[in-house]
């Protein structure tokens, strides 16, 4: 963690802390983590842009099937290409001390794969597709899969979930604020042997 | 003027809609010059209708994108990001004009009603500077925007370069010290932060198993620090005066009636083996502070200086174990309530069940293939496992009666198994402690190793027994054919009925063993039978019981689990791997950790010490169950959610609890405490202390508490209760009509919007072709002249 400190200046770090749900000590292991995806490129530039292949390297996005998703959300250039101010929102969203409401914003985003600001029948289908993996439901579980979530959530009757209805139902589920869109930034001794490793490989 | 630019240009194919609008517009603008240019950028911003009448044209199903329910939520966001260059520019006009108004529209970025925006629009001349408070406050909402980090920046740079009005005076000193007071809390959380206990393990668990089965472990925690806690106030004010006040030990007296503690003192004690003594409670250890014997019943007395002060040993004694288990209580009730007003707040019983699978499903915290691999298909399985349940509860309506009769009886039967399961085990507890202890009774020549046996028989049968017929009970519920949700929370019940059952007859042969029909006031100890110090006795045998438990854990966890997932791992054969492979069954392991609890909890009035070994065996369990949890099982393809989960922890702990506190509350107030040792030595009852105590209170006092207790004071209490209880359950179904009756309201809503919407694109597209016709007709017209 020394070297990161180098690496910024008190105004950029208290710019962070300001505009992040962190403090300035999890801002430098949000860098450390950053680093540890590509130690050379960043060692160089603190800032630098790593393409999204190295971005998914990240032990919780390599694994999770929204991963693609969150890189392009967060991407300053839209590409899914992240800077570390990127990589910097993500993990602020994602922290255990962002309100609700933030992180409701964001899943919304995430799930809407098409972008018309609804959670239309082909949004649901990916999602619940990229939920189950490599098993596929059946064209009929399908269907009645989607059919319960809109009998459940779409208050008005459309057809699709607006951003109201979503945030409807994650206002109503602990699991949500919980395990969904929750990823700790921690500095247990695992993921620091994770990262060792890592930086043994490259 | 921006409004009237686009509602002409709009008007183009309204012209009905133009005069309508446009002629609002321009009243409005007439009437003030300011609010006109902010409501123009207002408008610019949130119905960006220049850009998207061409395609609005071409599609008119994407009218439905304009409503302002989507623009407002969108304005901050996407467009914001579609639009980079133009949008900055925009917002320094507009902070120009309408400074106010900026933090109200990041905060109500979300109000649904364009009205209520363009209220908080209105610039108001008197609030036009901002001081350092608001600025603050402004870079503080900055992060909830979702905005790249380098907007966030600019925004924060332009906030901070202008000019602010410093605070004076008291609100300067307000608001400084509220400053430094967020500062600290966020030093304080970090520092707090890194001294959590368990952190990296817990994150690990949580990467491989998910957030249910940290639940789990949470509990744990949450068990080691109540203990802890526990031991901390029995330590501070019972152990600390005795160890340091209390020194006058060996009086010379007969042993009779008059000193029988003296007696018991200079008793002679049994020669064991010191490791035997350590793990029997007996020997050396049975005349020291960990037990109720040793404690006086003196009112304690130090004199610093001239100073004489006075601590009321028993009176203290009885106070704070009272005190611990109501932080027991207490602790208990507010860690179930918040858990049962998420289940409210989550709506009646299943609601969301789908959404909460699909959106909530995924947990971010799992970091390796494995795990994840194992998420895809816990996921997978249990979408078709919904699917089928609702599949089954058809089925269940179709069912002929013959079929239901045969599953009622099947069900009847299992549960008379299960009962005479149950009321077998209690006999054999209790006829094996009878057994025992006469056994020891009536041999006197016997070896250590047989008296050994003898001792730890009792305890070892209740082991054993939840060990075995959790396993009975898990073979006969699958011939009951209940729904998957239902099958765990019905074995569970019975699996804490199994633990709680031994545990009550084991308290029965123990009260047997210590109660005696006589009453003689001569001797010290009414029958020969009865142990000379009961309380210390009843301390020892669950000292012994938990001890019991806690070396089975180890050894099942260490030796036999452990052997059986390395024989999984290694061998590529089908029995083995069943034999062998484990989930982590979360029920079951929690109600280890209850039952542990529920002894500790038994014991503390009779071993104080027992808190401070509670408090060890939980650090420690925690490792055994970290162990059990990471090397000897794979992740479980049963999902546990950790809201439930957690609840359901809670509601056996509770029971666990009652169970505990109801046979402490009848030796208070029933038993007769041992005359020759422990604090109540001289009294008839536990209970009685509290009497004498009342007796001794000022007389209007006496009277209040009398008054309290009649029930000319308890019927209008509970009838007032009663009527608040109704109040309340009025104002629930009202307020549920009136939920059903909007919800309603809401659907009809929707449609008349789509229906309006489908009218205005056949409107459009008519337009349009009337147009094209009116085209084509002009020019025919101009070839034709």
């Amino acid at each position: 963690m020394g070297q990161g400190k180098s690496q910024f200046t008190d105004e950029e770090l208290q710019d962070y802390q300001d505009l992040t749900y962190f403090t300035k000590k999890e801002v430098l292991h949000a860098h450390h983590k950053f680093k540890a995806l590509a130690p050379e490129k960043v060692g160089h530039n603190k800032n630098a842009k790593l393409p999204m292949v190295k971005i998914l390297q990240y032990p919780e996005l390599s694994v999770n099937p929204f991963g693609e998703r969150i890189c392009m959300i967060f991407s300053s250039s839209q590409d899914g290409d992240c800077t570390f101010e990127d990589f910097l929102d993500m993990m602020s969203v994602f922290s255990e001390t962002s309100p609700k409401s933030v992180k409701a914003e964001h899943a919304f985003r995430i799930f809407d794969f098409d972008g018309d600001d609804m959670l239309g029948v082909s949004d649901l289908m990916k999602v619940v597709n990229k939920l189950t993996g490599d098993k596929k439901l059946s064209e009929s579980e399908m269907n009645m899969v989607i059919q319960n979530i809109l009998e459940e959530a779409d208050l008005d009757d459309d057809g699709s979930l607006s951003f109201a209805e979503f945030e409807h139902i994650t206002d109503r589920s602990s699991d949500f604020l919980r395990s969904g869109m929750t990823m700790l930034i921690s500095c247990g001794p695992y993921t620091r042997r994770f990262h060792n490793n890592i930086i043994n490989d490259t | 003027m921006d409004v009237i630019k686009c509602d002409c240009k709009f008007s183009a194919s309204f012209r009905t809609s133009q005069v309508m609008s446009g002629g609002a517009n321009r009243k409005k603008a007439s009437r003030s010059q300011g609010w006109e240019e902010a409501g123009s950028e207002f408008y610019q911003e949130s119905y960006p209708i220049d850009a998207d009448i061409e395609v609005l044209q071409k599609d008119p199903k994407h009218l439905a994108t304009l409503l302002p329910s989507k623009q407002n939520r969108t304005a901050a966001a996407t467009i914001r990001h579609r639009t980079n260059d133009t949008r900055t520019n925009n917002r320094t006009v507009r902070r120009r004009t309408a400074t106010h108004s900026r933090r109200d529209s990041t905060v109500q970025r979300r109000a649904s009603a364009a009205g209520e925006v363009q209220v908080s629009m209105l610039p108001d001349l008197s609030e036009m500077r901002t001081n350092e408070q608001t600025s603050w406050e402004e870079i503080m909402q900055i992060k909830t925007l979702p905005l790249p980090m380098r907007e966030k920046k600019e925004m924060k740079a332009k906030i901070l370069n202008e000019p602010n009005l410093r605070l004076q005076g008291y609100e300067q000193f307000n608001w400084k010290r509220r400053k430094m007071w967020g500062v600290l809390e966020s030093r304080l959380r970090e520092s707090f932060n890194e001294m959590e206990l368990w952190k990296g393990a817990l994150k690990h668990i949580e990467g491989n198993f998910g957030t249910g089965v940290v639940a789990f472990f949470l509990f744990l925690k949450w068990l080691f620090l109540l203990n802890t806690v526990i031991f901390f106030f029995l330590f501070l004010f019972i152990t600390l005066p005795t160890i340091l006040l209390d020194y006058e030990r060996l009086v010379n007296c007969p042993y009779n009636a008059t000193c029988c503690a003296e007696g018991y003192f200079n008793e002679t004690l049994s020669e064991n083996n010191v490791f035997l003594d350590l793990i029997q409670g007996t020997g050396i250890l049975e005349r020291t502070i960990l037990f109720y014997g040793f404690y006086s019943n003196k009112t304690l007395s130090y004199s610093l200086g001239l100073l004489q002060m006075y601590y009321n040993l028993p009176l203290a004694y009885l106070l704070i174990i009272i005190l611990c288990f109501a932080i027991s209580l207490v602790a208990i009730i507010r860690s179930a309530a918040k858990g049962f007003r998420e289940r409210l707040i989550e709506g009646e019983g299943q609601f969301y069940q789908y959404c909460n699978l699909v959106f909530g499903g995924w947990d971010f915290c799992i970091d390796n293939e494995k795990a994840a691999r194992i998420k895809h298909k816990a996921l997978y399985s249990e979408i078709r496992a919904n699917l089928e349940t609702e599949k089954i509860k058809e089925e269940k309506q179709s069912r002929t009666t013959q079929e239901k009769c045969r599953i009622v009886f099947c069900r009847f039967i299992v549960n008379t198994v299960v009962l005479a399961i149950l009321a077998g085990c209690a006999c054999l507890i209790y006829l094996v402690f009878d057994f025992s202890t006469n056994k020891l009774a009536e041999s006197t020549s016997r070896t250590q190793t047989k008296e050994l046996f003898f001792e730890f028989l009792p305890s070892m049968t209740i082991v054993s027994l939840n060990i075995v017929v959790p396993f009975t009970f898990t073979f006969l519920i699958s011939f009951e054919k209940y729904t998957p949700m239902t099958v765990i929370k019905l074995s569970l019940i019975r699996m804490v009925f199994l633990k709680l059952s031994s545990l009550i007859v084991f308290y029965m042969s123990l009260w047997r063993k210590i109660t005696c029909n006589k009453v003689d006031e001569s001797q010290c100890v009414a029958c020969d039978e009865i142990p000379v110090c009961w309380e210390t006795f009843v301390g020892q045998q669950i000292f012994k019981l938990l001890l019991t438990d806690f070396g089975t854990q180890i050894v099942i966890t260490f030796v036999i689990n452990f052997a059986r997932s390395q024989l999984a791992r290694h061998f590529d054969n089908k029995i083995i791997k069943f034999l062998g492979e484990q989930t982590f069954d979360l029920p079951k392991h929690a109600l280890d950790i209850v039952y542990m609890q529920n002894l500790c909890w038994y014991g503390i009035f009779y071993m104080p010490m027992l808190s401070f070994m509670a408090a060890v065996i939980f650090l420690l369990m925690f490792y055994v169950k970290k162990f059990a949890c990471l090397v000897n099982c794979k992740p479980s393809s049963v999902i546990y959610r950790a809201s439930r989960s957690n609840s359901m922890f809670m509601l056996v702990l509770l029971v666990a609890y009652a169970f505990a506190i109801i046979p402490i509350a009848f030796f208070f107030a029933e038993l007769t405490p041992s005359k020759s040792c422990g604090p109540f030595r001289d009294k008839g009852s536990v209970w009685g202390l509290i009497v004498d105590l009342f007796k001794r209170t000022p007389e209007w006092l006496q009277s209040v508490i009398f008054f309290l207790s009649t029930a000319g004071f308890a019927v209008p209490c509970i009838i007032v209760l009663l009527l608040f209880l109704y109040y309340y359950t009025a104002v629930n179904s009202a307020n549920k009509h009136l939920v059903e009756v909007l919800k309603n309201q809401l659907v009809l809503e929707g449609h008349d919007k789509q229906f309006l919407l489908d009218r205005l694109s056949l409107f459009i597209k008519q337009d349009n072709q009337k147009r094209a016709r009116a085209e084509q007709n002009g020019g025919r017209g101009d070839a034709n002249t």
